[in-house]
């Protein structure tokens, strides 16, 4: 999948570009995702065009929260529909991730 | 806006548009079912008008809201009670007289909406009824089972299912509301992690995803003024949000996971099956369970920001333990969704919930393997386990050093594999629980859990069981509710105990004729089903001697088939023909795994054959099974009924309601100091019942000494050794020997734990009592009067109010 990826001062901002992350494309999205993974530390990831995400969405997400973590990096997350976001919530994982209503606040508070 | 009653033409026009453009044909082409559909979307418009209306006064309102969640409602045909209820039948009567049909018939298109087995699906059906006469705001909460309750044929006198797809036409009640589907994470595994701030944070991984889209069926209280809703959850798979794995993936691979998804709302379990360890059950339990609260918690976010006031606004009445999973999953949205403390999630979880224990049988009572629900609810299985870290913790404290105690009440039983005690989670996490009946909630308390008793005496309250009038006597009885009407007002109708006004009446020639005249009638038309159904030739003027219900050994079918053949050889062995001649009715279905209840059918069919058979008997007693025994038949048997069998072991039946349903259509109870019998007997009076056998605590005090001897009264007596003998003989199945010498062994076994022949001495002297009763015409009819009159205080509007009063604290709107 293509992602569009934005740069604003020191951060990375990736527009994650389907409406549904599961099982059918975790994996190509992790593939994709990787290049902004290496490259960058700081990184933002808006959902706002996702409409349903299940577990191995979520888990393709993870895995990129601690790849960023472990080279001293951060995740943040944007633009969540009520749907995705109570999704998160099911499983404990809004309390993992940083969530903003909207990209500015995400990137905000990297500099905070 | 109520749903005011519509004129004839409004009804007629209303009829015929559904007929067009609804079902896409005009009214002369439709066949019957689609013309019960074209009617039932008819009454739905006046129904889905009220119920907005309703919604609308209850959301200004913002009263406290009760939810009762259930695995079973046994609902039956609605268009009959709808109408009723809506005022709207005298109308639609005459609509349909215009288009050249008859409302009866089509009534009788209904197929049962049969989600339920017996007496615990029903009387959440009679409760939806009673919040909704009330203007109380229930709403029912269950599962929209694809294949109701299976349909009973009967083959050689063996018991055969066949499945019931009573949606197969999809129900014209139900509005789908796929809008507000909910998600409903199953399986996976459990991440430990911390979170942002360092702190534990299990993460539920690697999930499966369950989809339950909410159909409401809706429920019109009498008089139209309430219409709520009953919300039947369908199980769709996830893969319906996500058509690209079909379009990308391995296409069967998704269509098989796909209808792997959706057996969960597949099929009802039959009672008395051994579910434990069905892994479909359980997925069953927690979908009902987290769609309902899903459901409930976002209502309540609609118009609250802080779950301090939730209690104050939900209540949550767990009928059994089906949905005792709703402990924790209420913790789990509480603590790991909405962020609350476990102390203050626990407050609130426990002030929410209520449930209702519907069995004495220790083996009866639900568990599951800890491993099963490790692998199916993993997050759960967690709670589960911090619950009970707590609360044995608060037991070791209010006993200290009794560890025999500690193990009784732990939510884990220690056995291999370790199980979760549903009984015990759910008295955990409930401000209250309730048995059904008077003598049920003491055997609850002081035989089934007395630890927890003794622990929180306080929780433990007693809600005796009730039916609802407007099904059981003004829908299934109109020409006795017109009587009644005619006689003291229709008052009855939202308020039973009116019926006292009847008492008076009991005496009276003229009243009596008209009783008698009604219930002739019924028993006439009772006798038409049973010539159409089983070839049977029952005289309506012989005591119709009725027991419809479950199969099952405590409920004792055998003890009545023991009188019938006692009957029968006195008759055909000692010239002696039984005081009045009778008929007897027997309906019920046998779980399919049930081995013992499908004998006791195949008994009575045998025994059928024999004496229906034998012209020496053919004056005297007659002996049917009529089969598929479901709520729309019991409307038929019920009000022909004479004599009612309520004849459990005592101490074995929670509560029962075919006794009440019974009584209100004027007939006489013979039955054992057992369930509601003990509060009958109390309201209708010793005089006006037939009462038998040893009481459930001399039977306990038999059972703890191993005192029970039934071989002893076996060589003591003769007649009960022919009887006894008769089974072990060829008499009732000529050409199978031995076919019925499993009888012989059950009644004659000091086992036996359902005391047949302790019984049978005081039971057939009942019988010799009710028979001369019955031959007193005047005498009988005022014992049958006086039960009418007698029965207000089980109705399931008090029932209801009295759940609102002391546990939901629920008003009426």
């Amino acid at each position: 999948m293509e992602i569009p990826v934005e740069k604003t001062d020191s951060v990375t901002i990736a527009v994650i570009p389907v409406d549904e992350l599961d099982a059918s494309n975790a994996g190509e999205f992790k593939r994709d995702i990787a290049p902004v993974l290496d490259s960058d530390t700081r990184v933002v990831m808006d959902f706002s065009h996702l409409r349903f995400i299940d577990s191995s969405g979520l888990g393709a997400v993870l895995s990129c929260l601690r790849q960023l973590s472990a080279k001293g990096g951060d995740l943040k997350l944007c633009g969540m529909s009520k749907q995705v976001r109570s999704t998160f919530e099911l499983v404990r994982m809004h309390r993992v991730f940083d969530i903003f209503p909207t990209r500015e606040e995400a990137v905000r508070a990297f500099s905070g | 806006m109520n749903a005011a009653p519509s004129s004839v033409s409004e009804m007629q026009e209303a009829i015929c548009r559904h007929a067009r453009y609804s079902l896409g044909k005009a009214w002369a082409d439709l066949s019957s079912y689609e013309r019960f559909a074209a009617v039932a979307l008819a009454a739905r418009d006046r129904m889905v008008d009220a119920m907005l209306a309703t919604e609308e006064r209850y959301g200004q309102a913002d009263p406290k809201r009760l939810y009762y969640l259930s695995i079973e409602f046994l609902i039956g045909q609605s268009l009959g009670n709808n109408l009723r209820n809506l005022g709207l039948r005298e109308s639609c009567r005459q609509a349909l007289a215009r288009l050249g049909a008859d409302l009866e018939e089509i009534e009788r298109s209904e197929p049962d909406a049969a989600l339920g087995n017996g007496g615990l699906g029903r009387l959440a059906a009679c409760f939806l009824d009673s919040l909704a006469t009330l203007g109380m705001p229930g709403y029912g909460y269950g599962i929209n089972y694809e294949y109701g309750l299976f349909k009973q044929e009967i083959d050689d006198g063996y018991q055969r299912e066949k499945p019931d797809n009573w949606l197969a036409q999809s129900s014209p009640w139900e509005i789908a509301r796929p809008d507000e589907a909910c998600l409903v994470p199953v399986y996976g595994r459990i991440e430990h992690d911390v979170d942002r701030h360092g702190v534990y944070n299990p993460m539920w991984m690697d999930w499966k995803l369950l989809v339950g889209v909410p159909h409401d069926m809706l429920v019109p209280g009498y008089g139209g003024r309430a219409v709520h809703f009953l919300r039947l959850y369908s199980a769709r798979s996830s893969l319906d949000f996500d058509m690209q794995i079909f379009n990308d993936g391995d296409y069967f691979k998704a269509v098989e996971q796909k209808i792997a998804s959706e057996t969960v709302s597949k099929v009802l379990y039959p009672s008395d099956a051994v579910i434990g360890g069905h892994e479909l059950r359980l997925l069953q339990e927690y979908f009902l369970v987290a769609c309902a609260l899903r459901d409930i918690v976002r209502r309540f976010e609609r118009n609250h920001s802080t779950f301090r006031e939730f209690s104050a606004k939900t209540a949550i009445q767990l009928n059994d333990t089906h949905p005792a999973l709703a402990v924790a999953e209420l913790m789990r949205i509480l603590v790991d969704e909405k962020e609350l403390a476990w102390a203050e999630a626990w407050e609130i979880t426990q002030a929410t919930l209520a449930y209702t224990n519907h069995t004495l049988a220790p083996e009866a009572l639900e568990k599951w393997p800890v491993p099963l629900l490790e692998r199916t609810l993993p997050r759960h299985m967690e709670v589960i386990y911090e619950i009970n870290r707590r609360f044995l913790q608060q037991v070791s404290v209010a006993f200290p050093g009794e560890t025999s105690r500690l193990n009784r009440m732990s939510l884990v039983e220690e056995s291999l594999p370790k199980q979760v005690r549903m009984v015990n989670l759910a008295i955990v996490g409930s401000h209250s629980v309730n048995g059904v009946s008077a003598i049920h909630t003491g055997l609850l308390e002081t035989a089934l859990v007395p630890d927890f008793h003794q622990l929180w005496p306080e929780r433990f309250n007693n809600k005796t069981n009730g039916i609802t009038q407007r099904r059981w006597l003004l829908e299934a009885n109109p020409a006795l509710g017109d009587l009644i009407t005619s006689t003291i007002g229709d008052a009855w109708i939202t308020d039973l105990d009116q019926l006292r006004g009847l008492d008076r009446c009991s005496g009276d020639a003229g009243f009596q004729s008209a009783f008698q005249k009604i219930k002739r009638a019924n028993k006439e038309k009772l006798a038409g089903i049973l010539w159409h159904s089983s070839r049977v030739k029952a005289d309506p003027d012989s005591l119709f001697d009725i027991q419809a219900k479950r199969i099952h050994a405590y409920k004792r079918q055998l003890l009545n088939v023991l009188h019938v053949v006692d009957d029968y050889l006195a008759l055909v062995e000692d010239g002696k023909p039984p005081a009045a001649p009778r008929t007897y009715v027997f309906a019920g279905k046998a779980a399919p795994g049930y081995r013992r209840a499908k004998q006791i059918i195949k008994l009575i069919h045998s025994v059928a054959r024999v004496i229906n058979g034998d012209p020496r008997a053919k004056d005297w007693i007659r002996v049917a099974f009529l089969a598929d025994y479901r709520v729309s038949l019991a409307e038929a048997i019920l009000p022909a009924a004479d004599l009612s069998e309520q004849i459990s072991t005592a101490g074995t039946e929670a509560s029962g309601t075919s006794s009440m349903k019974l009584a209100l259509n004027g007939a006489v109870t013979i039955g054992t100091l057992d369930g509601a019998n003990v509060e009958i007997l109390e309201q209708v009076g010793p005089e006006n019942m037939f009462i038998f056998g040893l009481q459930a605590a001399e039977l306990r005090a038999m059972r703890d000494a191993g005192s029970y001897q039934p071989r002893e009264l076996y060589d003591q007596d003769a007649g009960v050794r022919r009887l006894v003998d008769s089974f072990a003989s060829r008499r009732f199945c000529p050409d199978e020997p031995g076919l019925f010498t499993w009888a012989c062994q059950t009644v004659l076994d000091s086992g036996d734990r359902h005391f047949h022949l302790a019984d049978l001495p005081t039971y057939l002297e009942a019988h010799e009592k009710a028979a001369a009763a019955f031959n007193d015409r005047g005498r009988w009819t005022g014992m049958a009067i006086r039960n009418v009159a007698r029965i207000g205080r089980f109705s399931s509007d008090r029932t209801v109010k009295d759940y609102a009063r002391e546990i939901w604290d629920l008003k009426s709107v």
